[in-house]
């Protein structure tokens, strides 16, 4: 006689852990962004609680291929997701550009050199670029060079960072005169960095998220990529200076 | 073994060397005052020279990008009169690699001066024999094994040595991206068949240096008494 | 010159944990072959150790066939190795990572190395001989014998032709038997060197053969002298 009630026990139990913890892991831009989402979607969906894992894109992909239990993988590019899906880890079908980032240059705030454009990051000693094999930034800020002609000239000043705060804080410092980040980090510290200009694009910067193919929650991983492509989520990281996709 | 590995294990050698050259006269300076001076808040002291062994060493970075950095005092003033910073140099991650290392050689160099039985230095005053000379004629030859088993402690950490390091020095493949450096980026990058052959790389030195140390001073290295 | 003038006044307080040793001696004594007599914890060490330089006392002054080595009033205190007195220590103090020949040639060679293993010098050389020690020359103390220890220590004591020799119970550390054939070696050597020497020992065997004069220390404080033969002094 006890052991159904046990079971119905134990039950309760594991439905309950269940549908408890959701485990995103998003790129580094995202951090101030999504740790004002996660609290949000947690008031809407009450019992749920979400895990935020932030990284360069590279590295969160590196995670989860080595089986990290994530259950959403928002990057910030789509080559990061296209390796994503080519390595079977996230389920194509729930795949969406869910925002809009803008790639800027930002310069110490007592930097000497006006800069205007592109190329006169030639002028400068050190830049610091994120490493184009794992982070997107250092890639869009490749290309972008690459499609002004200014890679050769401008690459031997290159520092390369594992990611855009650590970018951010060498300008803050001094270490470098300029950075290649995201506008929405530049907007993060504003007081710290001065906003040189805006970085042009052949492609915008779209950011994809989709559902990890190995997660155990994939209805509630769906209705968290819902909840960012919704009027809600949209208003929340229109705040921090992402644009619609 | 391919261009960029080994570039980077000529880099992590140099920058370890040149550690363990710091420490030998700082950690080794610093384990022989403390070893036969005697004031209140020696133990103190002590502690405080010991802190690095215990702070993770990404801390240890970010004071030593405080201290160093372009706005320091230090930094600003190497920077307008000799136009060198530290920062995204060898000889940042050569220091940071020093001071991560410093109570490995401290410590055991302490401990290896305390127990040099003070009558032989007596015995050498009165002989005529103080200062340098007997520092370097008596104390020394006495410590000299205790010493090097810290040192070489702090060798095998400062090739190993990530954290500060990637802080201080940045990762600039040919100037400052050491082997565990190169190993994270190659990770993080994929490029996992690159990670296993700068893994192996990195041991293979390692237990290389380890034996011919054991060669060098058999006995109290290897754990056994002489 | 052979007699040896000893003007000293020591005081010292020595503190270990919760314990304190007073030493308050002082005397003027002259002879060749001066002895400290006193069971252990008397200070006769300190006395020794203050003499030679190795020990700074707090108050009081010590001069040496007229020198002043040390004067608390007069802020005078040379330093061990400016006194030109030899000290042989209880255990011997021998320098283990050198050999016999390198031990006994120490305090010759002045700067930073010590003398090659091998190196001949006139003067080490003259001091093997004299000891026996020239078939031991390029061995290790560890390898050494007691007594052969005991002589090393002398030889580089002697090699740099102190003023004093400073003798830290000499024997104590012998069994007994090798102990009577030490001292008529010491005895004789002593004699034919005429070199003068201040000798502590709580053995009175010893008193009798060295001192000339004798020195009874008991808790810090010279309690009687004697000349010639020692009369063991009433507790």
């Amino acid at each position: 006689m006890l052991r159904p009630a046990l079971a119905c026990a134990l039950l309760a139990i594991t439905a309950h852990a269940g549908a408890a913890d959701l485990l995103v892991s998003a790129a580094s831009s995202l951090t101030n962004a999504f740790n004002e989402l996660g609290s949000s979607y947690e008031a809407a969906h009450p019992g749920t609680k979400v895990l935020l894992n932030y990284g360069a894109s590279g590295a969160l992909l590196q995670q989860i291929s080595k089986g990290a239990p994530a259950d959403v993988l928002a990057t910030a590019d789509q080559e990061t997701m296209d390796q994503a899906a080519a390595q079977k880890l996230i389920d194509p079908s729930g795949r969406r550009d869910f925002v809009k980032n803008t790639l800027v240059v930002v310069s110490p705030l007592d930097g000497r050199i006006a800069l205007r454009q592109l190329s006169d990051l030639t002028r400068l000693g050190r830049v610091a670029i994120g490493a184009p094999a794992s982070v997107p930034v250092g890639r869009y800020a490749k290309k972008a060079l690459e499609e002004a002609g200014l890679w050769t000239a401008v690459s031997p000043k290159a520092i390369t960072t594992q990611n855009v705060r650590q970018s951010l804080d060498y300008v803050a410092r001094g270490e470098v005169d300029a950075a290649f980040v995201y506008a929405t980090d530049a907007a993060q510290f504003k007081d710290k960095v001065h906003l040189a200009f805006t970085v042009p694009l052949a492609t915008a910067v779209r950011y994809p998220v989709a559902p990890v193919q190995a997660s155990a929650h994939a209805m509630e991983a769906r209705r968290f990529i819902d909840y960012l492509r919704s009027p809600a989520g949209q208003a929340i990281l229109g705040r921090y200076g992402f644009t619609q996709p | 073994m391919n261009g960029p590995a080994a570039i980077a294990l000529l880099l992590s050698l140099k920058v370890a060397l040149a550690a363990t050259c710091i420490n030998l006269v700082l950690g080794v300076g610093a384990g022989f005052i403390l070893a036969r001076s005697r004031f209140i808040g020696r133990d103190v002291l002590d502690s405080l020279l010991t802190l690095p062994m215990v702070m993770p060493p990404t801390v240890l970075g970010y004071y030593l990008l405080v201290l160093l950095g372009r706005r320091s005092a230090l930094g600003a003033w190497l920077q307008d009169s000799f136009g060198f910073s530290f920062i995204f140099t060898w000889q940042g991650a050569a220091i940071a690699a020093a001071v991560v290392g410093f109570p490995l050689v401290f410590k055991p160099a302490r401990a290896a001066f305390e127990s040099v039985d003070g009558q032989l230095e007596q015995a050498a005053r009165v002989l005529g024999v103080s200062g340098f000379s007997l520092f370097f004629r008596v104390t020394l030859p006495l410590a000299w094994r205790g010493i090097l088993a810290g040192l070489l402690l702090a060798f095998a950490r400062a090739m190993g040595e990530f954290g500060a390091t990637l802080m201080v020095a940045g990762s600039i493949p040919g100037k400052t991206q050491t082997l565990s450096i190169a190993v994270y980026e190659a990770v993080q990058a994929g490029q996992d068949s690159l990670a296993n052959e700068l893994v192996v790389l990195t041991s293979a030195v390692c237990v290389a240096v380890l034996l011919i140390a054991g060669r060098l001073a058999p006995g109290r290295i290897n754990g056994a008494r002489p | 010159m052979s007699t040896m003038e000893l003007d000293f006044a020591i005081h010292k307080t020595l503190r270990s944990g919760q314990r304190r040793f007073t030493l308050d001696v002082d005397a003027r004594v002259s002879g060749q072959r001066i002895v400290l007599l006193g069971p252990s914890g008397a200070g006769k060490s300190v006395t020794l150790k203050a003499i030679a330089g190795l020990m700074a006392p707090d108050a009081g002054h010590i001069r040496l066939n007229g020198q002043t080595l040390f004067d608390a009033a007069s802020r005078i205190d040379l330093a061990a190795q400016q006194r030109n007195v030899a000290y042989v220590f209880q255990d011997y103090a021998l320098f283990p990572h050198l050999n016999v020949r390198q031990n006994v040639g120490f305090g010759l060679k002045r700067g930073w190395f010590n003398p090659g293993a091998g190196q001949a010098q006139a003067e080490v050389d003259y001091w093997l001989d004299a000891f026996g020690l020239a078939a031991m020359a390029h061995q290790l103390p560890a390898e050494l014998s007691g007594g052969q220890r005991q002589r090393t220590a002398l030889a580089r004591a002697l090699v740099a032709k102190p003023s004093a020799l400073l003798l830290d119970e000499p024997f104590s550390a012998l069994d007994e038997a090798l102990r009577e054939t030490m001292r008529d070696e010491l005895d004789a050597l002593q004699k034919r060197l005429r070199i003068p020497m201040v000798l502590i020992t709580h053995d009175p065997a010893d008193a009798a053969r060295f001192g000339d004069v004798v020195l009874h220390l008991r808790d810090g404080k010279v309690v009687c002298r004697t000349l010639g033969r020692c009369e063991e002094a009433a507790p």
